[in-house]
């Protein structure tokens, strides 16, 4: 064996990448390609296809029925995405001018609450939020503070809270690590060069910390793109976002076929942002070499 | 009369929580002067540059700059540039822009930073680069850029933290000299941290050797290295002789015995008693070695044994035994030719001008 390894050695290479392919072309690769061919059949009466070619489904994602979800979807998406940045840079900053003893345990903190089930944390909003019998709107008319329930469940308002909570980790674990290689003496250096503190900030420090600004949006955005479980339990089933739509396809309406075309033109989305993404982040490491 | 320094401080301390960096330092420091703070690392030095650019506060005590009382201002109101010990150029910029990057801060406008920064370039022979990026350029390239960035402001004083440290030797050298030809040309006060003390002696007016956060000596470089006040300013410019002796007579016209010689000195260090344990600083090339005594009249004449000899081609460097055991380094210039040399074993004459002797604490 020891022989045969040392003679092709890309052999080996080989051999300890194929339990991982194997792995992956079973479980992704091949229920990928189910999927796609599914998107061009028609639907079964109870689910499954019939084997019959269409193009129909993907007419039908454009229907603004749909196409609006998926506009929606994105604002949200975005706009969790621009919160979660607003909240998680100063924080990924506060972190990252800590002495270094201290900086371990303040991210440790900040990941302790996320150890606990996702879909636990989202029914606590849930308690939080809802409308007549939730904490908050309970204890403000119980004050006398205010006259009606605000309408803090059910909305786009609570699905984007629940996803700016869910995803907040993501975005500042990035932004620290940016941060956190930052040469101090670069700060120095522009507040040196008459720099006052807001131009250091935008000519120096966010420049340099933009390869996790982008790497953290990404990790925010295309998650919650495709975020059914925040919509499913905070959106109250009156807010829908894409993927509470791809999973009624499959679950509800048993339209297999649409569910896959929906599911695929939402992947060609990410996978337009995932390569913006790569191109923006590489292009600025060129930019510090 | 303070606005004729450039930078002056005065009892300036800096405490960081129970350690004091920089204890009670005062300065003067003229207009257009390269002066250099030299001490061994954690001395202090790059603690009072720093105070002086605005990045740390004194914890005591004021520092004044063109005869202005600094206080607390921040480092981007301060008129002074500061040249990194790793540079610290922007690597998201060109050269250009780092070199412009003051001016912009400043509101210069555009095609006033266009000329200057042009100037800068050829200035530090970086013509052409304009459009690189600091990854692109050599170790004394960069350090050329971090140079022109800093002067293209036009301080009234440029702050120098170890510029030459990340260099290797040869560059290191040619640098100096351009350094101090730059500061000449421009005619900058250069205020310029270094531990190197051959550095500090090449480049610089004036010297303010420092340890343990206080100055200990200050003065052109030939008063640090001729007249030494301190054991430890001897030691560490240059090399010297600690010879052990005892104290026959102290204050103005200083005497001590070395073994049962007795010989003069030209200075000693205050607070030594008759009869204490002390050390004569004299530097090698001071002493010469003889056949006899009377070889050398009017000098402090000690005899000793050549124990080991080096040669070294401008001058050979003896190792010689004296009395009470210590040895003596001395070096002598090779004006005539090798058969004038002293071999090991044999019995010598150390001889010196007593003004060269000068008695310190011996520890």
């Amino acid at each position: 064996m020891y022989r045969l390894f040392g003679r092709y050695p890309s052999l080996r290479a080989w051999l300890l990448l194929l339990p991982a392919a194997l792995w992956l072309f079973i479980f992704f690769i091949a229920p990928l390609f189910i999927v796609l061919a599914y998107s061009f059949l028609e639907r079964g009466t109870y689910g499954g296809v019939e084997w019959v070619f269409t193009l129909e489904n993907f007419q039908r994602t454009f229907d603004p029925l749909y196409f609006n979800t998926f506009l929606r979807s994105f604002y949200i998406a975005a706009v969790t995405t621009v919160i979660t940045l607003l909240l998680g840079y100063p924080l990924a900053y506060y972190i990252a001018t800590r002495p270094p003893e201290r900086r371990g345990t303040l991210v440790l903190a900040l990941m302790i609450p996320f150890w606990t089930n996702f879909l636990i944390r989202t029914y606590a909003w849930l308690t939080l939020l809802r409308t007549n019998t939730g904490l908050i709107n309970v204890t403000l008319l119980n004050l006398g503070l205010i006259k009606e329930p605000l309408p803090l469940f059910g909305n786009d308002f609570a699905i984007i809270l629940g996803l700016v909570y869910g995803w907040l980790p993501d975005m500042v674990l990035p932004l620290y690590a940016a941060l956190d290689r930052l040469d101090v003496s670069l700060v120095e250096a522009a507040s040196d060069l008459y720099a006052a503190p807001r131009n250091v900030f935008w000519r120096v420090i966010w420049p340099l910390s933009l390869p996790g600004v982008v790497a953290g949006s990404m990790l925010v955005f295309i998650p919650s793109l495709g975020a059914f479980v925040t919509p499913a339990i905070l959106g109250g089933g009156k807010s829908l976002m894409i993927g509470n739509i791809i999973s009624n396809q499959f679950l509800a309406a048993h339209d297999w076929p649409f569910g896959s075309a929906l599911s695929f033109v939402m992947m060609a989305v990410m996978l337009a942002a995932t390569l913006i993404y790569f191109r923006s982040t590489t292009e600025s490491d060129r930019r510090q070499l | 009369m303070a606005e004729n320094y450039a930078v002056e401080l005065r009892n300036v301390t800096k405490k960081f929580g129970q350690v004091v960096a920089v204890d009670d330092v005062s300065l003067r420091i003229g207009r257009g002067e390269f002066y250099s703070l030299l001490g061994p690392s954690g001395c202090g030095k790059t603690t009072t540059l720093r105070m002086i650019a605005g990045f740390e506060m004194p914890t005591r005590g004021e520092v004044l700059i063109e005869g202005e009382v600094q206080g607390h201002l921040p480092p981007h109101q301060r008129p002074v540039n500061t040249v990194f010990q790793n540079y610290a150029l922007f690597p998201h910029m060109t050269v250009e822009q780092n070199i412009a990057f003051g001016l912009e801060m400043r509101k210069v406008p555009k095609d006033e930073i266009r000329r200057r920064v042009g100037e800068m370039l050829e200035m530090v022979h970086l013509t052409g680069m304009g459009k690189r990026k600091p990854a692109q350029l050599s170790g004394g390239q960069q350090q050329r850029v971090a140079l022109a960035r800093a002067l293209v402001n036009r301080p009234e004083v440029l702050l120098l933290d170890e510029p030459l440290g990340a260099l290797d030797l040869k560059l290191r050298q040619a640098m100096q000299l351009e350094l101090k030809a730059l500061q000449e040309q421009v005619g900058i006060t250069f205020i310029y941290v270094t531990h190197d003390q051959g550095e500090a002696l090449t480049m610089s007016d004036y010297i303010a050797v420092m340890n343990r956060g206080r100055v200990l000596q200050l003065g052109t470089p030939e008063e640090i290295y001729e007249n030494p006040t301190s054991r430890f300013v001897a030691d560490f410019i240059g090399e010297t002789n600690f010879i052990p002796v005892t104290v026959r007579e102290g204050g103005q016209s200083p005497r001590v015995a070395i073994g049962d010689q007795v010989v003069e000195a030209v200075w000693a260090q205050d607070g030594l008693p008759v009869g204490a344990q002390a050390v004569l600083s004299i530097r090698p090339e001071k002493i010469a070695l003889h056949r006899q005594a009377s070889d050398a009249p009017g000098k402090a004449v000690i005899p000793g044994k050549v124990t080991n000899l080096m040669y070294l081609g401008t001058d050979t460097r003896y190792t010689v035994a004296i009395a009470g055991g210590s040895e003596v380094v001395v070096r002598m210039q090779n004006v005539t030719s090798s058969e004038h040399f002293f071999r090991p074993g044999e019995t010598v004459a150390l001889a010196w001008s007593p003004h060269h002797g000068r008695v310190m604490e011996a520890d």
